[in-house]
């Protein structure tokens, strides 16, 4: 087919000026295009292949995307004329979900530099031919082929560019991709590839929209999403990272990311730059809302801050006055509070460092976790309900742990001995993790991304943050002096204490009927009542009020409260309420070009149902969804979904609340601020 | 201790991933053309190649028309590992086969497979992340994934390319076969794309 095609076109023409050869196929008009009517010796002349493609198929870019094959055209030229590259102007995305292919519909040209030598005498004919393969698809696909012939006469002076073919001619250097004038970099975080564009005049011009395509495979998900965001003068596009960045050793390879930028501006012109951007650590210029993820050092700070803060959770901060009351009253022997001190310290810091490792390892094997996976599980959650309620029990004072009942504001903090200090160190620990997921997620976010070693620091920092306080306290008498004298006030602080216990259980036994239906509940709470009778009657004998029996008596009681809660599994899925996100559903609606509010939350997530109450419940609210037409798609995280885990991940969150307005007709979303009101919304949605 | 066990909790739910290269492969199972099921697990111990395929697109062609992949099965069915020829046209699309047109098409080609997996939900596909027809993936006995990507390093649809084409799924097995690391573990995936 080849060769005949080659003499027909060989047949066909017999040198007229420009003469050409067409090659028509069922789906594409192929024909080579001179920029110049004729040529001169030792010059240089731009030819087109054009190719005119049938209605809603496609043909390639150079880098073709998840399928597909880039056009090609093999030359055959006279002696001493030598061809340059194919050119790809910049393509489109063809999206056929879940896949997309980079490409083009309509007509493209490819242009080629075509080198004519100096010996060339004029009068004589350039004859070019090129044999040009494409892959021409829809949704099947045909490689198709035409050997392309082009005579260009020669004469003394150039010839004058060819006015029937100039608009087109610019059309196509217009869209050629041309270096980038700002200096690129990217850079990963967990699964986000984020590209920075230190390109003041882009941001400030206003930017219409912007679009990334790889020169190669592997270093993005293609089909995913991209956010697109610009401030402070750069501009920043945040998207799935590909095969190349699968594992931190496979990472660890890749240079640089190599792509075109496709940007159109608010007067509708769009241009494409080429860009090599170096794989630098976390992105720069780190928001610290967590916008964009954190630098190491700014999340090592902020994860020592958080710890600190820690210590004022209603789950913490009893637990470690009973600590630091304990410590009062020991007063002066300042080694042995040194070395509580450093053992709590320990026990702390190895805790966070264990829970890191942990989520880590999860991580590496491919596991879909992010901060707050703790509490995806019932039974944990049960479990921590029902702990909180025994520590509320104890400082309540109907039981001491160990003691006896005369070492007042010992219970928890007693012992002074390393090993007691070190337990209650990794107890801290344990009880603070609830309390860490709304307000650690910026820095735990950055942490789990980043190489082991890294991540771990984070972690010890956020422990020794929690530790810091106490340990400043051992080690200066002066601060022990200044604490109040002890007395029975002690006994009354440590019962009011208590309630902030009772009231993390409430909290978590409300998060429990969410996850696992009131059934669970009602299991729960006899393991509430069952512990609290057994720790009474422990309590009892504790005191010396009651003998062996009632002791093992209370022993027995722990079967049914460990079986209860061992036996804290979630019902099966009840009717929605909301339409529930799917990334199909969202793919489906975006496709639909209808506007889109996505919101991911959890029921353990405190910012997520204030912004629920305050600002996505309101009339004001519905009615402005359904005069735009408005699709509402909530993901609940509350139990582990992979598929909302991946969308947090492409926007660089470890965790919820996500809000994404993907406005009328778009693709890339907005992405609304973690602290909500109706004001906010309503804005984004009318502003699209 | 109740940190053990809410690690443990954690530990035990199971999640999609994608597949990464040197890493375990996505465990999946599906229906061959007689209505069995086929899983991973079935194959434990072997190696396991998979081929995505749609007999429309003319990639897959040149490879079956030229006998490249037939002759592939036949070195892998030597060295005792199990191929499994996936299917994945979503129902009404293009290149969905029914059971008998697909055992036809095998005949037809004179193809080697163990079995045809006809993964018309694209449960495997998606698993895998296949992209395109011909799209192949090694797992080696311990169920690790050791290579994804073309069939070879001349991504075309022109026979002629064959001649000249290191076949990668080959080197694979052959390194396999010989102890060695993968020496290509990853390539580019060329070809029609996978009609989900």
């Amino acid at each position: 087919m080849r060769h005949a095609l080659a003499l027909i076109a060989a047949l066909g023409f017999t040198a007229p000026a420009l003469a050409d050869s067409t090659v028509k196929t069922d789906n594409v008009e192929a024909r080579l295009v001179s920029e110049s009517t004729s040529v001169a010796p030792g010059g240089t002349v731009t030819v087109a292949l054009r190719l005119q493609i049938r209605e809603h198929w496609h043909t390639y870019w150079s880098y073709a995307g998840d399928s597909g094959e880039a056009t090609t055209v093999e030359w055959t030229l006279p002696q001493g004329v030598t061809a340059g590259p194919l050119q790809f102007p910049y393509p489109h995305r063809i999206e056929v979900p879940p896949l997309v292919n980079f490409g083009y519909e309509g007509t493209v040209l490819h242009l080629t530099d075509i080198q004519i030598p100096a010996s060339a005498r004029p009068g004589d004919t350039i004859a070019l031919k090129g044999d040009a393969v494409w892959l021409v698809c829809a949704e099947v696909c045909i490689p198709e082929e035409g050997v392309l012939t082009l005579d260009l006469p020669v004469a003394a002076e150039a010839g004058a560019p060819d006015p029937a073919v100039a608009a087109e001619f610019a059309a196509a250097r217009a869209a050629m991709p041309t270096a980038s004038p700002w200096p690129a970099t990217a850079s990963v975080n967990g699964k986000t590839l984020t590209i920075s564009l230190d390109a003041p005049e882009l941001a400030k011009a206003g930017l219409e929209k912007a679009v990334l395509f790889p020169a190669a495979g592997g270093y993005i998900k293609n089909a995913a999403p991209q956010t697109v965001e610009t401030s402070s003068g750069a501009l920043t596009i945040a998207t799935e990272t590909g095969r190349r960045f699968a594992t931190p050793a496979k990472a660890a390879e890749v240079k640089s990311v190599p792509a075109v930028l496709v940007a159109t501006g608010a007067d509708g012109v769009t241009h494409a730059f080429t860009l090599d951007a170096p794989v630098t650590g976390a992105p720069p210029g780190a928001a610290v809302d967590g916008e964009g993820g954190l630098s190491v050092w700014t999340a090592i700070l902020f994860a020592f801050l958080g710890g600190l803060i820690l210590n004022l959770m209603p789950c913490v901060f009893p637990v470690l006055s009973m600590k630091a009351l304990a410590l009062a009253k020991k007063g002066g022997d300042t080694r042995a509070a040194r070395a509580g001190g450093l053992a709590y310290t320990a026990g702390v810091v190895i805790s966070f460092v264990a829970i890191a490792g942990v989520l880590i390892a999860l991580r590496a094997s491919g596991e879909q976790v992010a901060w707050g996976f703790q509490l995806q599980s019932p039974i944990v959650v049960a479990g921590l309900a029902l702990l909180f309620f025994v520590i509320g029990l104890n400082l309540m004072g109907v039981f001491e742990v160990g003691g006896r009942v005369q070492n007042i504001g010992s219970g928890l903090g007693k012992g002074d001995g390393v090993t007691a200090s070190f337990l209650t160190g990794v107890l801290a620990a344990l009880v603070a993790a609830p309390c860490t997921a709304p307000f650690m997620a910026g820095a735990v976010g950055a942490a789990i991304s980043q190489p082991a070693a890294i991540a771990l620091a984070i972690f010890a920092a956020l422990g020794f943050g929690m530790a810091a306080p106490y340990l400043a306290l051992t080690f200066s008498p002066a601060l022990i002096r200044l604490m109040p004298k002890p007395g029975t006030w002690m006994v009354r602080l440590k019962q009011v204490l208590a309630f902030p216990m009772f009231g993390s259980a409430a909290w978590l036994l409300w998060v429990l009927v969410i996850q696992a239906g009131p059934n669970v509940l009602a299991l729960v709470l006899t393991a509430f009542i069952l512990a609290g009778f057994g720790l009474w009657l422990w309590g009892l004998a504790q005191r010396g009020e009651a003998g062996l029996k009632t002791k093992i008596l209370a022993g027995l009681t722990a079967i049914p409260v460990i079986a209860a809660v061992a036996m804290a599994r979630p019902a099966p899925p009840s009717g929605l309420v909301h339409e529930a996100y799917s990334p199909a559903r969202l793919d489906e609606l975006l496709k639909e070009g209808k506007p889109v509010f996505v919101n991911l939350t959890a029921a353990w997530c405190v910012t997520c149902l204030v912004n629920e109450e305050v600002a996505l419940s309101g009339q004001g609210l519905a009615d402005a969804f359904a005069k735009s037409g408005v699709t509402y798609l909530k993901g609940d995280w509350t139990n582990r979904d992979p598929d909302i885990t991946r969308l947090l991940e492409q926007h660089g969150r470890a965790g919820v609340p996500l809000y994404l307005f993907y406005a009328a007709g778009k693709t890339e979303p907005v992405v609304l601020p973690q602290l909500l009101t109706e004001g906010i919304v309503i804005d984004a949605i009318s502003g699209s | 201790m109740l940190k053990t066990l809410m690690l443990a909790a954690a530990l035990i739910v199971p999640a999609a991933a994608a597949p990464v290269v040197g890493e375990a492969a996505p465990a999946f199972s599906g229906k061959d053309t007689r209505g069995e099921t086929v899983s991973l697990a079935d194959f434990a111990g072997k190696t396991v190649i998979l081929e995505w395929t749609n007999n429309g697109c003319p990639y897959v062609r040149k490879h079956y028309g030229a006998g490249n992949m037939q002759k592939t099965q036949e070195a892998a069915a030597a060295d005792g590992a199990v191929w499994l020829t996936i299917v994945s046209s979503h129902e009404g699309k293009q290149g969905y086969v029914t059971p008998a047109e697909a055992d036809a098409l095998t005949a037809e080609r004179g193809a080697k497979p163990t079995d045809v997996i006809l993964d018309t939900d694209q449960s495997i596909a998606r698993a895998y992340e296949a992209r395109t027809t011909p799209h192949m993936f090694v797992i080696d006995g311990e169920g690790k994934l050791v290579y994804a990507g073309a069939i070879d390093d001349k991504p075309t649809a022109d026979p002629k390319d064959i001649e000249t084409a290191n076949n990668l799924v080959l080197a694979a097995l052959d390194d396999l076969k010989n102890g060695r690391p993968v020496a290509t573990p990853e390539s580019e995936p060329y070809g029609c794309a996978v009609k989900y």
